[in-house]
């Protein structure tokens, strides 16, 4: 009898996903999970979107950016995506080579974002620097450069992430790359001491430092900002790096295979809108590509003193060699 | 060969699992091109670092779980069962939940040097590190051990204490003539499984491992299917994993000796000496707050004000929803299953036939969740079904398949026990079937059959490995709505997402032994 109940309940629940019988057009949009979840800029968007498009906006979410590639790769032509939202400038490479984009054709002449980074397949929808953010009542002199972090003294923790797991733990490497060039090797083994843990995912590690279980963790320059606006906690600050600090642009691009491009490009408009510029950024809690008035809090963070940046199909073909060498490095 | 529906259908389940292990890896291949993967001497270290962080797991949890086991199965006090639920509920609570814990008790900031430096003592070095990883595994796992261990203790008949009592035994004797021949049935398996679960543990070792030192062969995995998409090498350390994994526990598998003594669970009298009784007192307490800190921690930080606010979430309602009716499911389909198995394993006399029906089932269980995961979406993919619709099935099953080495290893002592005690009568009555297990088994094993359950219900509450391709939002899981708040700097709501997950877990250990075990109890 329970095992009856449950299986039409499940039945029904599947179908109801399955089959929204309406004659609205969907518009599926694959993401990383915290960017379409309850607390992330998605739902916001959604609701503002599907005010003026007549359509129902999906998304879908995978743990990743890169997952949700991989997941649409994966679909191949029976993919229902229409557009992947959130892969980051450091692995759009793996984007263009799948050949799975066209050209998203939006005018991005209003748009401002640093180095005038630009591509004709990726619409740029938010960007932030990484850096290392600190608890400003507890350590009182930050240190301001990778030299002076492996300087300071034997129990000064940072926590970073896997660069084979994490974007931002990626980023880390590229940061250092872009820095040091051939040096960024020593340099990991001089503040290799350091490192308390490499976690898998962002959210373990910042997670793990609001316990206070390290001195610094590895995450944005905006970081602080949440804390101020969402929390009223003004004690976090991130550490401004005189090496200066990596950039990360977050973007979105249009598939082949849509059977909604119109709508699609229309949603690509709209991500670039004053509107939901505005939501990404204290959704996201990034900065935005173009020139709103940022939330009270922006101003109290820091700006990078040099832009760091590296071209991406470099990456693309370094990428494997370099990591294998940092974990060398800090063995 | 006579017809024999039991030994039939256990060999039934094995090769399904078998051929479902072999496929997902067949399809995987197909998809991959082919990739110039070469084992390097870095494979290799990390399986062998990975085999002895595993090896010591295996060794710190036995031990503490069978003393464990011991001084619950003496000592009588009020809320006993309560805290054998506790101790139930670890190995369930998903593996960062009680990592995180164990980090409010024992890191830098947490309990221990919070009361050090209040009195003014030095505080603890650092959790991170391999001693960090192992005390989790053995949190994880030893309170997994002690559990079934003290259902075997419980199942010693009242007629061997009244000999044991009247011989005088002191405790070190009771332990070798009574407990250790009604135990060490279950170490073989138990050992194995934790091996297993140490060895391809993810979240625990990235949490606590303090870098690239401490590395298993899973994150290896992982960075191929994601950064690369290196479906190929992902399968080929898939498969090496597989091949290590079966060396390590094959003996283990082929040594699994009959367990003699059974009868039903019940409350024992047994006089130990008073000395004994404060040792008994000393490892419980002891042993409590190893275990269970890190649980209270979990609960103290997530059953706050915020509580209310995230219950408050129509989100969190479809998650709780998704993740207990996919829970009961899987607990019903695992049960079902476990008991095929085991039923088969007692049948069958040949020790290579019963090895066989162990390794299609640890086969499963040692398969990486992201290969798992890529290999039942592109399965579900080529079988031409939709994966928004397949996903609770796949969950259900997938969920099932992972729990069942846990409930087989709960089960068999138990059924082979039965099976000794009770195959002349079964044979001369000529009972089989559903009349044997109603009229036989089910009434030895009401216990046993909750605690799987339950078992089943946790593992599946706690997935995140399988989920993490199929889900969408309207189809999420509670620890999936964890992952997000915590990728969303909501530190908070994840605590509390976690505490919901430690109660309902602790509650359907508690209780679902309780309920089974009455009812089988009333059919006789």
């Amino acid at each position: 009898m329970i095992i009856r109940y449950f299986l039409t309940v499940l039945l029904l629940f599947s179908l109801s996903i399955s089959s929204n019988a309406q004659e609205k057009p969907i518009l599926y949009i694959y993401t990383y999970d915290s960017f379409s979840s309850e607390w992330g800029a998605g739902p916001k968007l959604k609701k503002r979107f599907e005010k003026k498009c007549n359509c129902t906006l999906k998304w879908v979410s995978t743990a990743s950016s890169i997952s949700a590639l991989r997941k649409i790769q994966l679909e191949g032509d029976k993919s229902k995506a229409d557009i992947l939202l959130g892969l980051d400038s450091s692995i759009i490479s793996k984007g263009e080579l799948s050949g799975l984009f066209e050209n998203h054709e939006i005018d991005t002449k209003s748009l401002k974002v640093p180095n005038d980074w630009r591509s004709d397949i990726f619409l740029p929808f938010d960007f932030g620097y990484f850096a290392f953010v600190y608890n400003k009542e507890k350590l009182k002199n930050p240190p301001s450069s990778f030299l002076e972090l492996a300087q300071m003294d034997k129990d000064f923790k940072i926590i970073i992430q896997d660069p084979r797991s994490s974007t931002v733990g990626f980023g880390l490497m590229l940061w250092l790359k872009a820095a040091y060039d051939e040096d960024s090797n020593q340099v990991w083994a001089d503040i290799s001491p350091h490192i308390l843990t490499i976690t898998r995912s962002w959210g373990e590690a910042y997670n793990l430092f609001l316990k206070d279980e390290a001195d610094m963790v590895l995450s944005y320059s905006t970081s602080p900002a949440y804390h101020l606006i969402a929390e009223d906690d003004d004690k976090f600050q991130a550490a401004n790096f005189n090496e200066g600090h990596y950039l990360q642009v977050e973007v979105a691009g249009i598939l082949k295979n849509s059977v909604n491009k119109k709508l699609a490009r229309k949603f690509l408009d709209f991500l670039i809108s004053d509107e939901a510029q505005a939501i990404i950024t204290t959704s996201n809690w990034m900065y935005p590509v173009k020139n709103i008035d940022l939330p009270k809090g922006f101003e109290n963070l820091i700006s990078p003193k040099n832009t760091l940046l590296i071209n991406a199909n470099l990456i693309e073909n370094n990428s494997q060699k370099w990591i294998d060498e940092m974990f060398e490095a800090i063995k | 060969m006579e017809f024999n529906s039991r030994k039939i259908f256990g060999i039934f389940i094995a090769l399904s699992t078998g051929l479902l292990v072999v496929t997902i890896f067949f399809v995987l291949l197909i998809q991959a091109p082919p990739s110039n993967f070469v084992v390097n001497n870095d494979i290799l270290t990390l399986v062998g670092k990975s085999a002895f962080q595993a090896f010591l797991s295996v060794i710190f949890s036995l031990f503490f779980g069978i003393i464990i086991s011991w001084s619950f199965n003496r000592l009588n006090f009020f809320g006993r069962s309560l805290l054998v639920g506790l101790f139930a509920a670890a190995i369930v609570t998903p593996a960062l939940v009680i990592g995180l814990g164990l980090i409010n008790v024992w890191g830098r900031s947490g309990f221990i040097n919070y009361m050090l430096e209040y009195f003014g003592l030095r505080p603890i070095g650092s959790i991170f590190g391999l001693h960090g990883i192992i005390l989790a595994h053995t949190i994880l796992s030893g309170a997994f051990v002690a559990t079934i261990l003290l259902a075997r203790l419980n199942a010693i008949p009242s007629r061997a204490l009244k000999i044991g009592q009247s011989l005088d035994l002191n405790a070190w004797k009771r332990f070798l003539v009574l407990d250790w021949p009604a135990i060490s049935g279950a170490l073989p398996a138990l050992g194995s499984i934790i091996f297993l679960l140490s060895f391809t543990s993810f979240p625990i070792v990235l949490l606590l491992g303090a870098g690239p030192a401490n590395q298993t062969l899973e994150v290896a995995i992982f960075s191929a299917v994601r950064l690369d998409f290196d479906l190929n090498s992902a399968v080929q350390l898939a498969l090496i994993q597989l091949i290590i994994c079966f060396t390590i526990i094959l003996p283990s598998i082929f040594y699994l000796p009959n367990t003699i003594v059974a009868g039903m669970t019940h409350r024992q009298k047994w006089h130990d000496s008073k000395s004994i009784i404060i040792v008994q007192a000393i490892i419980l307490s002891v042993g409590s707050l190893i275990f269970l800190s890190p649980l209270l921690s979990v609960l103290y930080d997530g059953l706050g004000q915020n509580l209310i606010e995230l219950i408050l979430k129509t989100s969190f309602w479809n998650s709780f929803f998704t993740s207990f009716i996919i829970g009961v499911l899987s607990a019903l389909l695992c049960l079902t299953l476990a008991l095929a198995l085991s039923f088969a394993q007692v049948e069958i006399q040949n020790k290579y036939g019963k090895a066989a029906l162990y390794l299609p089932i640890f086969a499963f269980m040692i398969v990486p969740a992201v290969v798992l995961s890529l290999g039942l979406f592109i399965l579900i993919r080529d079988l031409g079904i939709s994966s928004t619709i397949a996903a609770p099935f796949v969950l259900i099953i997938a969920n099932a398949l992972l729990a069942l080495p846990f409930c087989v290893a709960i089960l068999l002592p138990p059924i082979q026990a039965a099976n000794i005690r009770y195959s002349k009568i079964t044979k001369s009555l000529r009972l089989s079937g559903l009349r044997r297990f109603k009229s036989i088994e089910w009434p030895l094993l009401g216990h046993e059959i909750g605690l799987v359950l339950a078992l089943a219900f946790c593992f599946s509450l706690g997935d995140l490995g399988i989920i993490s391709l199929f889900g969408t939002d309207d189809f999420a899981t509670l620890p999936w709505l964890m992952m997000r708040a915590i990728g969303a700097y909501r530190n908070n709501d994840a605590g509390s997402i976690g505490a919901v997950m430690l109660v309902l877990a602790l509650l359907v250990f508690w209780l679902l032994p309780k309920i089974t075990k009455r009812f089988s109890n009333a059919k006789t």
